[in-house]
């Protein structure tokens, strides 16, 4: 091993402190300046820091972030969250190493470029299968196009060169509006380059318009998003643009002030060829008279408060977000209400914890404002680690001041003065918007002491998880903070009597928080209105999987399965037939088809077997065999799992051993049996919500889809999804093209040109390739 | 304070307190595992396990703070079933033996290695301890017994098998030339007595441990001297001299038990006469005598041989026990031995009015070993031949005998007699493989000076790192990794010795399995 260079590691404690707080925030600096996290500089911080050696590497270990050996030199991070599953992304994942020839047991290539590793999701759902490579995300990835994405992936760090972010002055009036989506999955698809193209268009013809970076507006099965707004107010929707688009696109509505006038009208009717799924959008300047818009089937059934300006809001502007009533909750909040009066708003509003259990969230509040100390913290839960989950990341990249005023309303009602947004470390673009809001707020005053003139003072910090779903668990969370490992603890005491360093602490979900400015500005009444008796307001739903228009949604409580799947998602992709749907990740179920007339509230879906969860929902074809996806989410919280409780760390891991062998036909007689019963036990005597909901996607799946699960016993797997238990085969209908024969990365196929070609079982490796690039259909699955 | 109830009784108890605590103000008894007195509670075992009225889940009563009105069970279907499932779950993760294949192998259970380790460290009276305890004629045994111990030794599936009968040889041998040889610590006459019928190895071993057990013990047999079968039957003498036969006969009887000898029970003394003298019989006349012996004390027999029962010794009359070759066991010195011991045990019991048959203690076991598990093992043993004995006939000098010690693996638990998870899954009658896993289970073996750490005995609970950071040990311990994998670690991936110094006893102590146990015995 090299030596290395502790001045480094002495440097990062004289920047971010010696306190045991600060034993993550260390780490992550150490391995942000090594790559890794060398021993001799986990050593060195326990030297020099009040962080003892045992806390340094419980925490070191505990992320998936951290990494203890040197890595490649870029990251690869195949998805493997549940559209993404669902999607192959397995299959890509073998791919990768594949292509780069990392032998079993490694992580690395050779050349120590590559570091390939599954990442628990990203968050791109509706871009499944999704991969990271540094510090770009590439989309839809296919096992035959692995290799095109490294040679795309190398260019780009050839070519890379910064385009500064530049708006276009003020000190001409502009005409109209660009609006360009830069969500993360707009990004992955390519919006930078989009915009690059934009900004060079305007500076060749002399558009005058302003450009306006938007938040997510949701449509992501349709990014890169471009909507334009032109001078005379009119807007106009354009999907899946590429950089050359940008031209004509531009041209058609804008008048460009010189020679390149004529053009223009060259180009129009191309571009409407070009250009599919154009909608138009009626532009809403003026807040106060914002209406329900009915634009487009995906759009109507929502109902926009957490998301409230969605798509026409700048993310960090805030200006602008105080001009579209931004801050007035605050102050009402600050002025005319007392800390009672907010917390009985609350109450009347029903609002109950987005984040999963749905507890009510006045009681939360009421609990941290009665109890008494002289520090009270406030923590926002932006952990977000569903797979198939993507809500908050969009929440916080793209609204982050309403989060910021959420937190305030609810640190003025309970009487916190400093707190912290936990942000999950995959979500950059969230942690950066964020810590933005944050500077504007400080910068006007909204933060700090002595808020707006009054005697309210609020100080936000941004503390970055490293990759443990359980973190998502508020006692492991505020422990992460603390800077302990983060193992859920028994509660009682909850949070709000002893939180954070023993401190009462309000924590709630980022959704949670969205929510507050509008029930504070519009009334208790008109949230209440929205939903069911029960379940009150919106909830704001990942919508991903085998669906036609996947993306972000908020529609209001009470809404049925049924409507959201057919109306807003356009059903199912392809032709095929809705089997299920998952709702809630890995603490969830899976919803049959037959009961897809259920309303998606609180209480029917617990009765169902699934539970609202923070808000994934990702629909199941056919195609999908529901074994799999039990075995898949197992994995899942089986890996997450602190591994505290018996049952959590080792009765999940002997259910997951039941599974694999059912998935690969080795099931055997009792297994249903054990299976169930240890589900059932695994439930009752977890003391966190993650041991305590992890079998839940089991125990769905045994009740509505019992018969796939005896069919495994019997080793077939109905959906032909399960590899134990398939074969490939081509029957005569095959041509003889030899495609196959190259594809196969197994090199499971002869190449005999003009003759029917053949499968060797024993070097099949069931990718599906031959199936996926054979023109005339002759690969079989059984 | 706080009032709250525990299976139907009310309890006061301060604020802050635990239902364990509480429930254990009330002497209700509720199993832990991973709970110390003293540690912070690690809630992770999940053994204890309670209901508490209004929660939906069940929780650990170690953790879960009383709280007023609080109504608690700690006894249900779901809750044994629970408490079973959580040790069984700990079973199926664990790795090794509780006793070494060589102790389960021996009829008689000697704790085999534990007379090894003394070997080793030359504790010549220690190792004559160990094996009296369970063999009561080691010195003949030693020489004629066909050691099932070494056919299961682990060490045969690396080379040879350690040579167990030659080192209980040895040590047997030292004691009988010794001018102060081993006694065994006699409890006080308890009044009662009892006769045993046969002088042969199983007779002689039931007295032996009837008379240590506070039992006055007299052994009758038709021959003029001792020995039965040792003495008459057709043994190589090279072997087996017969002299070693009387002197170690000799040893035993010279504790106390009386030998009356040319008395043919039946013939020469009735048997009422018998009764009217003792307490309890126990019939140990052989096989070729067994038809005979029952029919004279009218107790029943199937195919020849006298009935009994397999665990109690108890013949069809109340009184009269039956061991050896006359019951149908084996024709084998060392079954009859350990079954007079049984037996005595038995007779015990029955005397004393102890409670009914004894609760059968778990026994944790790994069977055949994988290769890679193998080596965890052989890299702490010397990797020597079986030491050769001068002659074919001759036993070891104390150097070869502690050669061949050195050979011994040690697959058996330090802390099997102190380990709460054998001891729970005693209680709750757990199984090694309701939930076994698919995997082969391999588990390192760190030993270092003072203490040897096994992780594959490990429960995770934390104690140990909890007591190192109290001792304020610099390295100490730390939990590694999370969920299936996370284990408990030296940070930093140092040695044992660099985790643990000043701490080491104190977490020996505080672990509650043998995942943390003292190298030397």
């Amino acid at each position: 091993m090299s030596e290395i260079d502790l001045t480094i590691v002495d440097a990062c404690i004289e920047r971010i402190g010696r306190q045991p707080c600060y034993a993550l925030p260390l780490l992550q600096a150490v391995q942000e300046a090594f790559g890794y996290l060398p021993e001799e500089a986990i050593e060195r911080l326990s030297e020099k820091t009040d962080c003892t050696a045992s806390t340094l590497w419980s925490v070191a270990t505990f992320y998936d972030q951290f990494r203890l050996k040197p890595a490649g030199r870029y990251a690869i991070r195949v998805c493997v969250g549940t559209a993404c599953h669902v999607k192959g992304s397995d299959q890509i994942y073998e791919a990768f190493r594949r292509y780069l020839k990392i032998a079993e047991g490694e992580d690395t290539d050779a050349d120590r470029l590559f570091t390939v590793d599954r990442v628990a999701c990203l968050g791109c759902c509706t871009l499944a299968p999704a991969v990271q490579i540094g510090e770009v995300t590439y989309g839809h990835v296919t096992q035959e196009t692995v290799g095109a994405v490294l040679t795309d992936f190398l260019e780009r760090q050839k070519t890379a060169s910064r385009h500064p972010d530049r708006r276009v002055g003020h000190d001409v009036p502009p005409e109209g509006e660009i609006r360009i989506g830069l969500g993360s999955c707009c990004v992955a698809r390519g919006s930078a380059k989009l915009l690059a193209a934009i900004k060079q268009v305007m500076e060749e013809t002399a558009i005058r318009a302003s450009i306006k970076h938007v938040g997510c507006v949701g449509m992501c099965y349709q990014t890169p998003l471009l909507e334009i707004v032109s001078p005379s107010g009119q807007s106009t929707l354009y999907v899946r643009v590429e950089p050359e688009d940008a031209k004509p696109i531009l041209l058609k509505h804008f008048r460009p002030s010189g020679k390149l006038r004529s053009l223009a009208n060259c180009i129009c009717d191309a571009v409407d060829r070009i250009l599919t799924d154009s909608v138009a959008l009626p532009i809403d300047r003026y807040p106060a008279d914002v209406r329900e818009p009915d634009i487009s089937d995906f759009l109507s059934r929502q109902k926009r408060i957490a998301t409230e300006h969605c798509g026409s809001l700048s993310p960090v502007d805030i200006d602008e977000y105080k001009s579209r009533g931004g801050f007035q909750a605050f102050q009402k909040a600050l002025t005319d209400l007392s800390p009672e009066d907010i917390i009985e708003q609350i109450h009347q509003s029903g609002l109950r914890g987005r984040g999963g259990a749905g507890y009510p969230t006045h009681l939360k509040w009421t609990a941290v404002r009665l109890a008494e100390a002289e520090q009270k913290f406030i923590v926002c839960n932006g952990d977000e680690g569903d797979p198939g989950a993507f809500m908050d990341r969009m929440l916080m990249e793209s609204y982050p001041f309403r989060i910021l005023e959420g937190m305030m309303i609810a640190a003025r009602a309970v009487g916190a003065s400093r707190g912290y947004l936990y942000i999950r470390d995959e979500y950059p673009l969230a942690v950066e918007r964020i810590s933005r809001a944050i500077e504007q707020c400080h910068a006007h005053g909204y933060l700090g002491e002595g808020i707006v003139a009054s005697d309210f003072s609020l100080e936000l910090k941004i503390y970055k998880g490293a990759g443990a779903f359980v973190c998502g668990e508020e006692t492991a969370l505020l422990k992460s903070i603390e800077g302990k490992r983060p193992a859920p603890h028994l509660r009682p005491p909850y949070p709000a009597r002893q939180g954070l360093w023993g401190y009462p602490t309000l924590i709630n979900n980022v959704e949670t928080y969205s929510l507050v400015p509008w029930i504070i500005r519009q009334g208790a009444a008109a949230f209440a209105q929205l939903g069911t008796p029960q379940s009150r307001g919106t909830k704001v739903f990942a919508l991903a999987g085998k669906i036609r228009r996947g993306g972000l949604i908020e529609v209001p409580m009470g809404i049925t399965i049924r409507q959201v799947v057919e109306e807003i998602g356009g059903g199912i992709e392809g032709d095929k037939k809705l089997k299920a749907v998952q709702i809630g990740g890995p603490s969830g179920g899976c919803v049959p088809a037959e009961m897809a007339d259920i309303s998606i509230d609180y209480e029917s879906l617990h009765a169902a077997g699934a539970i609202m969860g923070s808000g994934g929902l990702v629909v199941l074809d056919e195609t999908d065999c529901m074994v799999d996806i039990a075995r898949y989410f197992l994995e899942f919280t089986q890996r997450q799992s602190c591994g505290r409780c018996t049952f959590c760390r080792i009765g999940t891991k002997r259910m997951l051993e039941i599974l694999q062998r059912l998935c690969s036909g080795q099931g055997k007689a009792d297994d249903l049996d054990k299976l169930h019963q240890l589900a059932v036990m695994v439930q009752n005597t977890s003391i966190c919500g993650l041991g305590k909901t992890a079998p839940n996607p089991v125990l769905s799946t045994l009740k509505y889809f019992r018969r796939e699960y005896e069919a495994h016993l019997n080793g077939v797997c109905p959906a032909g999804k399960c590899r134990g238990l398939i074969t490939y085969s081509i029957n005569d209908e095959c041509i003889g093209c030899t495609i196959c024969a190259q594809r196969c990365p197994a090199d499971a196929i002869a190449m005999k040109p003009y003759e029917k070609h053949q499968i060797d079982q024993a070097k099949c490796i069931r990718c599906g390739t031959c199936k996926s690039v054979c023109p005339a259909d002759a690969v079989e699955v059984k | 304070m706080i009032t709250l109830t525990i299976d139907n009784q009310t309890v006061e108890v301060a604020a802050g307190a635990t239902i364990l605590e509480a429930a254990r103000k009330l002497g209700i008894y509720i199993p832990v595992l991973c709970f110390a007195d003293g540690c912070k509670p690690s809630t992770s075992c999940m053994v204890c396990v309670v209901c508490v009225e209004g929660f939906k889940t069940l929780v650990p009563a170690c953790g879960t703070r009383a709280a007023p009105n609080m109504v608690v069970h700690t006894q249900s279907e779901e809750i044994a079933k629970a408490r079973k499932a959580a040790i069984e779950l700990l079973l199926s993760d664990h790795v090794g033996d509780c006793e070494g294949p060589c102790e389960m192998g021996c009829p008689a259970g000697m704790d085999i290695p534990k007379m090894i380790r003394q070997i080793a460290a030359e504790d010549w009276q220690g190792a004559i301890r160990t094996v009296k305890q369970d063999i009561p004629l080691p010195a003949i045994l030693g020489r004629i017994c066909p050691a099932p111990c070494e056919k299961v030794c682990r060490r045969a599936q690396a080379d040879e098998p350690v040579a167990i009968c030659l080192l209980k040889r040895f040590v047997a041998d030292v004691d009988l030339d010794s001018s102060n040889p081993y006694m065994p610590h006699c409890t006080q006459p308890t009044g009662r007595k009892a006769a045993v019928i046969g002088a042969g190895p199983a007779g002689l071993s039931a007295a032996y441990y009837l008379k240590q057990a506070g039992i006055e013990c007299d052994v009758y047999d038709e021959h003029a001297q001792p020995g039965g079968a040792l003495r008459f039957a057709d043994i190589d003498r090279m072997r087996l001299p017969l002299s070693v036969v009387e002197r170690e006969i000799g040893q035993l009887l010279s504790i106390g038990v009386r030998f009356i000898g040319n008395i043919r029970v039946g013939r020469d003394v009735s048997i009422d006469e018998l009764k009217s003298q003792y307490d309890a019989f126990l019939l140990a006349v052989g096989p070729k005598d067994a038809a005979q012996a029952a029919a004279d004390w009218g107790i029943a027999v199937i195919d020849d041989k006298i009935q009994t029962d397999r665990q109690k010794y108890s013949t069809s009359v109340k009184g009269i026990f039956a061991a050896g070759g006359c019951t149908g066991s084996r024709n084998l010195c060392i079954r009859a031995v350990a079954d007079g011991k049984k037996a005595a045990y038995a007779i015990q019991s029955y005397l004393l009015g102890l409670n009914g048959v004894p609760v059968r203690t778990y026994c944790h076991r790994m069977g055949v070993v994988e290769k890679e598990q193998l080596q965890f093992f052989l890299k702490h043993a010397s990797g020597a031949e079986r030491t050769q004995p001068l002659t074919v006939n001759s036993g070891y000098l104390p150097q070869q005998a502690r050669q061949e010690a050195q050979r011994c693996l040690h697959c058996d638990c330090r802390k099997a007699d102190q380990c709460a998870l054998r001891q729970r899954a005693t209680e709750l009658a757990a199984r090694q493989k309701s939930w076994e896993s698919q995997e082969d289970l391999v588990a390192r073996i760190v030993k270092d000076k003072n203490i040897i750490f096994e992780p594959g005995k490990c429960i995770k609970c934390g104690l140990c790192v909890q007591t190192a950071k109290k001792e304020g040990q610099k390295i100490g311990l730390a939990f590694e990794g999370r969920g299936f994998e996370m284990k408990i670690a030296v940070p930093l991936n140092k040695s044992l010795a660099d985790g643990l110094t000043q701490a080491a006893l104190k977490c020996i102590e505080i672990c509650p399995t043998g995942a943390l146990a003292p190298a030397a015995q």
